[in-house]
């Protein structure tokens, strides 16, 4: 075999020892490098001929690399043995993240038990279809106002579309409706043309498969809320018939809570066979866009002129169906990365006070200090997202702008302080063992705050170290400063169990 | 570590090859035949132990010789005691490495 090999053979090797030390605890890791390179070169002396490569040799030198890993992994067993302990004691990181948990599981709870925040939640699986947009006059700024006529609607059907290829009308009445049970009471019903929960992809829960037999009959569809409060949550209900007004109509099934995001609060929807029987008036137009118009990527709001059916063009405002239907989800992710930008503003972002120490921690108690704040703000963001919800959906009467208001404002409001707290109580903790730091004393008096320094002495319970917190931050002493105590401290502290020396 | 404390053959046989001066980890793998995986971690709990003990050569002298240093080891006290009560256990022990000195460190 030739020389050219021997470099590949010594690299490889050489990668196989420096994988190998990748097992190492890091502050052995040096050393172990060092003398086991230094023996590699030893063995390869003396296994491998000069001149030339022999696999006899190639292969004494290889099983030797390859019994590094057990020497690692004999090294990183006695170093896991002696890992710090958790605090147990008050104040525990076990403590704080048990507390965040029940937070959690509470706000759920709550979300639970109140319709609004639960129907919130159920309607996430529903998502808007795209390219759907509301079509209203150009002289109403509010959407809520009913601005369309079914006349105009009848305009836009009966005329070759380029723009869209469906239109959805309804409007919103109160009516008299006679239940199965003889029991009239006034619900606000939308008439609307048949093919509007189709547009809207509507779920409609207990259809009847059949129904053939009224076919000549609208079609009522009851909200969640009249199911149960009016026909005790029958799951028969599909098929009977029902008076809306003066007209006759068979329930067709039940519409899930929160599903409905248009304009107006709906108990019923009256589904005309066609839009010609919807009477004059004003209304609300849902139109599908055509492929060619989706494709041309306009924007979320856009200005049509069309003509009226008196024959004069009018300016119509089309607002994206996606776009005016925030969900509640976006509107928490946008409440979540305001708060983060603001944070700094509010706070100091870094916990590195404790780089002025000399000595350095184990990557494996930064990583579980890490982990630990990690884990803090991975339990903050439900808490955020449940608790805004209870806040917003707690009360069904309110309509869904004011809803999504206080929604947003209590999502960043909790969010934002909820980081600093998870901040705060950080830098509040012993780096090694993550238990809250206590004894707080005043050191220092403000009037020798030039000649001496003048704050806070907090103490950890395992004798780990004390956090010095400085009363008025001076340029020599500004933020907070963690000295480590050496293990000739422990018998000091009660949580003897907690003092080790494997931290560093 | 206790005197008496009752080491394995194998620990007894590397204990054995250091005193008898096998300084170096591959050394004693060679005289013990045993391989490297089994070694290296043995010295390092004879080390934790304080039976042996370990230096690093001076960086001089392995440059004079062209050669990475070596990282020696060697006795303590307690761990001639340790060899004294293992040979009594281990009778071949001084047969298979015997103890004469056989590189100065």
């Amino acid at each position: 075999m030739t020389l050219q090999f021997a470099p590949v053979f010594r690299g490889g090797n050489l990668g196989l020892l420096r994988l190998a030390s990748l097992l190492v605890p890091g502050q052995h890791r040096e050393e172990w490098w060092r003398e086991w390179r230094s023996e590699l070169w030893h063995v390869r002396q003396a296994c491998t001929p000069q001149g030339s490569v022999s696999w006899k040799g190639e292969r004494e030198v290889t099983a030797f690399c390859l019994g590094a890993f057990q020497d690692a992994f004999c090294l990183r067993r006695e170093a896991g043995q002696k890992k710090v302990p958790l605090a147990t004691t008050k104040g525990s990181a076990a403590q704080c993240m048990f507390f965040l948990v029940t937070i959690t599981a509470v706000s759920y709870g709550i979300a639970l038990l109140c319709p609004g925040v639960r129907a919130e939640i159920l309607s996430l699986r529903y998502r808007v279809p795209q390219n759907l947009t509301m079509i209203q006059s150009a002289r109403y700024s509010q959407d809520s106002v009913p601005t369309i006529s079914a006349e105009q609607v009848r305009m836009w059907r009966g005329r070759k579309q380029q723009i869209f290829d469906g239109f959805a009308f309804y409007q919103i009445v109160q009516k008299p409706v006679l239940t199965g049970s003889q029991e009239q009471v006034a619900l606000r019903v939308a008439r609307a043309s048949s093919n509007l929960f189709e547009l809207l992809s509507l779920p409609v829960r207990f259809a009847s498969p059949g129904g053939e037999a009224h076919d000549d009959m609208p079609k009522l569809i009851l909200s969640d809320a009249v199911w149960k409060r009016e026909f005790g949550e029958d799951p028969l209900v599909s098929g009977r018939v029902v008076q809306v007004g003066l007209r006759r109509a068979v329930v067709s099934g039940v519409a899930p809570a929160g599903y409905w995001r248009l304009p107006g609060k709906v108990d019923a929807w009256l589904l005309e066979p066609d839009v010609d029987a919807v009477s004059d008036g004003a209304g609300f137009v849902v139109a599908h866009l055509t492929p060619s118009a989706a494709q041309e990527r306009w924007s979320e709001r856009w200005r049509m002129s069309a003509p009226t059916p008196d024959g004069t063009p009018d300016d119509f405002l089309c607002v994206s169906l996606a776009e005016r239907t925030r969900e509640s989800w976006d509107l928490f992710l946008f409440a979540v990365i305001l708060a983060f930008l603001s944070l700094p503003a509010t706070t100091s972002l870094p916990l590195g006070e404790y780089r002025l120490s000399s000595r350095r921690l184990s990557w494996s108690t930064r990583l579980r200090r890490w982990t630990f704040l990690g884990g803090k703000i991975a339990l903050l963001l439900p808490i955020v997202y449940l608790v805004s919800l209870d806040l917003a959906y707690m009360r069904t009467t309110l309509d869904t702008p004011s809803s999504q208001y206080i929604q947003l404002v209590s999502s960043f409001s909790i969010c934002l302080f909820g980081l600093r707290w998870a901040l705060r109580d950080q830098r509040q903790r012993c780096p090694v063992c993550l238990g809250k730091l206590t004894h707080p004393a005043r050191v220092g008096q403000p009037s020798r705050n030039f000649l001496a320094w003048n704050g806070t002495e907090l103490i950890c319970v395992g004798g780990h170290g004390l956090l010095h917190v400085p009363e008025i931050p001076t340029s020599w002493f500004s933020t907070q400063r963690w000295m480590y105590l050496d293990p000739s401290w422990e018998i000091l502290f009660p949580e003897s169990g907690l003092v080790s020396t494997g931290y560093f | 570590m206790a005197t008496e404390a009752k080491l394995s053959h194998t620990a007894a046989m590397i204990l054995q090859a250091v005193n008898a001066g096998y300084v170096y980890g591959f050394s004693v793998m060679e005289m013990t035949g045993l391989p490297s995986g089994t070694v290296y971690p043995a010295m390092r709990r004879l080390e934790r132990d304080e039976l042996i003990r370990s230096h690093w050569e001076q960086q001089s002298i392995a440059d004079a010789e062209q050669r990475p240093p070596r990282k020696y080891y060697k006795l303590t006290r307690t761990g001639k005691m340790t060899l004294e009560s293992s040979r009594k256990r281990y009778p071949l022990l001084a047969k298979l490495i015997p103890s004469e000195q056989v590189e100065s460190v």
